[in-house]
Parts: structure tokens; sequence; C-alpha cells
């Protein structure tokens, strides 16, 4: 399969809310505080009040369920979800547990996010099935997006 | 992004019950009555009873929400759903992408449960069939 970068996403989470033990696995919450993207084709900031609902399941994989609304340097609104997974060894991940600084590539990270927006210069977005890998930093993740061809 | 093949799945479909205009566009649901799957890690067939559950929207744009049970050639029941979109007016080509999920309770195939996957479709005289790879 072939792919084209379309941005480089960073948000910033807020304190996290610990819901805890549910039927599925264990809930954290992370609200969104802000952030910014930038690619060729759009660029721009992350308003405040999104999330990202992770669920860590019983076989140690985390589902991450992002939504958050993208606003574009010109003032385009672009709603943006988007469902990952991410897991590796055991010591890799009480390291970003502890928030240290890892390797993405020490730990399978990806998620596929998906776009909404009423803006014509945009609407390319609705019509595209895009990809990502993630880099959990200390600070926040950072997802680089590609679109698929 | 890298990725590496999964498996090539085709899709027997039965006639198609068009509901009609719903409130997000025209919806048309595939009943799927059987089909196979082929990859180098696993192969076997793809039971009746899933559907794809299809809606075409104002901008022309059919999405897709599939669900079906495959059973792999040594017993395993696997779990697939995907959502995607299908774009017929695209250039320079047609454009339909997937982004399919497994869920397995067989040890052997629980890799699938660990990784996101794509896939590539066409429509072929006998049905869809959709190339499906792993992300890495």
């Amino acid at each position: 399969m072939d792919f084209q970068l379309l941005m480089t996403l960073h948000v910033a989470v807020g304190d996290v809310q610990r819901v805890g033990a549910v039927p599925h696995g264990t809930r954290v919450t992370a609200p969104i505080r802000d952030g910014g993207f930038e690619g060729r084709r759009l660029r721009g900031k992350v308003l405040p009040g999104g999330g990202d609902w992770t669920l860590l399941r019983g076989d140690g994989v985390l589902e991450l369920d992002l939504r958050v609304t993208l606003e574009t340097d010109d003032g385009a609104l672009i709603h943006m979800t988007s469902f990952g997974i991410r897991h590796g060894p055991p010591d890799v991940i009480a390291a970003l547990a502890r928030g240290e600084r890892v390797d993405p590539d020490a730990y399978y990270f990806r998620t596929t996010p998906r776009f909404e927006t009423a803006h014509p210069k945009y609407a390319f977005l609705n019509r595209l099935v895009t990809v990502a890998s993630g880099d959990r930093r200390p600070e926040g993740p950072i997802y680089t997006i590609e679109e698929i061809l | 992004m890298r990725s590496r093949p999964l498996f090539t799945l085709r899709l027997n479909t039965a006639p198609v019950q068009d509901i009609g205009a719903a409130p997000c566009g025209i919806r048309v649901t595939f009943p799927i009555t059987g089909g196979s799957f082929e990859g180098e890690r696993l192969r076997g067939k793809v039971l009746a009873g899933g559907d794809d559950w299809t809606v075409k929207r104002p901008d022309g744009v059919v999405e897709l929400d599939l669900r079906v049970t495959l059973q792999t050639d040594d017993g395993a029941y696997i779990h697939m759903t995907f959502e995607g979109i299908r774009d017929d007016g695209a250039t320079p080509a047609p454009y339909f992408r997937t982004v399919p999920r497994f869920e397995t309770a067989e040890p052997k195939y629980a890799f699938l449960n660990r990784l996101l996957a794509i896939g590539a479709a066409q429509i072929a005289a006998d049905g869809p069939v959709h190339v499906i790879e792993e992300l890495l």
C-alpha cells in the first residue's frame, strides 16, 4: 500500500481522569488542552475541549478513541476522530507510564484518523482514509498522519 | 508508514437490500453469503450471515460498515469488522479503502487482536475483493 504525508499533529493533554475498572478494562480519559498540526495542505491549531478516551484491555492492549476539533490557519473547523491501539514490552509501557521519553519504534502505536469538514477547501479530507503512527511524549502524543493513496 | 500483506478477502453477496433515502444518505445493505480469505499466515472461509451496511452520502462518497465472521482452515473463528469509504468519482482512479479490525479468542491468531489493518478493494465480476495489509 502507498502512503503520503498529510500532517503532523501534536496534542497537549490535561489532568487525566482515571475512571477505573469498567466491564471491558481500565478506563482513563485524557482531556485535550490544545495542540497544533502542520502539513503541506493544511495547518493550524487544536481547539481545547477534545479528549482521548482510552481503555486498557485485559490482554494489555490500550485502545484509544480520540475526538478533537482542528482549526486551520484560515479559519476552517475540522472534526477529527481516531481509533487506535498501543502496546509493547512491559518495561517500555512502564517507562511510558512513568512519563519518560521512549523511542516510538520500541512499541506499537497506530491509529486510523477520520475527518469531517464543511469547508470546500478542505473537503478532500472527507474522502480519505488515513493512518497514523504515534509517539507518546511526556507532554502529549505526536501523530504522523498519512493518507492511504 | 509501512505495511505488509495479511490476506486477500473475497466476498459473495446476495441481492442488495435497497433501504432508500435515510437521513444521512442512500442506505443499501449487502448481505454476505460467503467467501474466502487467503494469506501467508491465515486462510479459510467467510461464513454466511454477515453484511455490509452502506450509506451513499450527498457528496457521492459511499461509507461502508461491514461485519463478518471468518473461519480459518483449522477451525478458529475470527470476528471481523471494517469501516471504509468508496469514492467511484475520485481522480485519477476510484478510491476504495477500508480499516479492518479483528477479534479472536484463538491464541494462534491472537496477533490479529493487536494490529491495525488497512484494505484496498476492487469490485470484480463475482464480487468485491479486498487486499488487506497489516500496519507495521
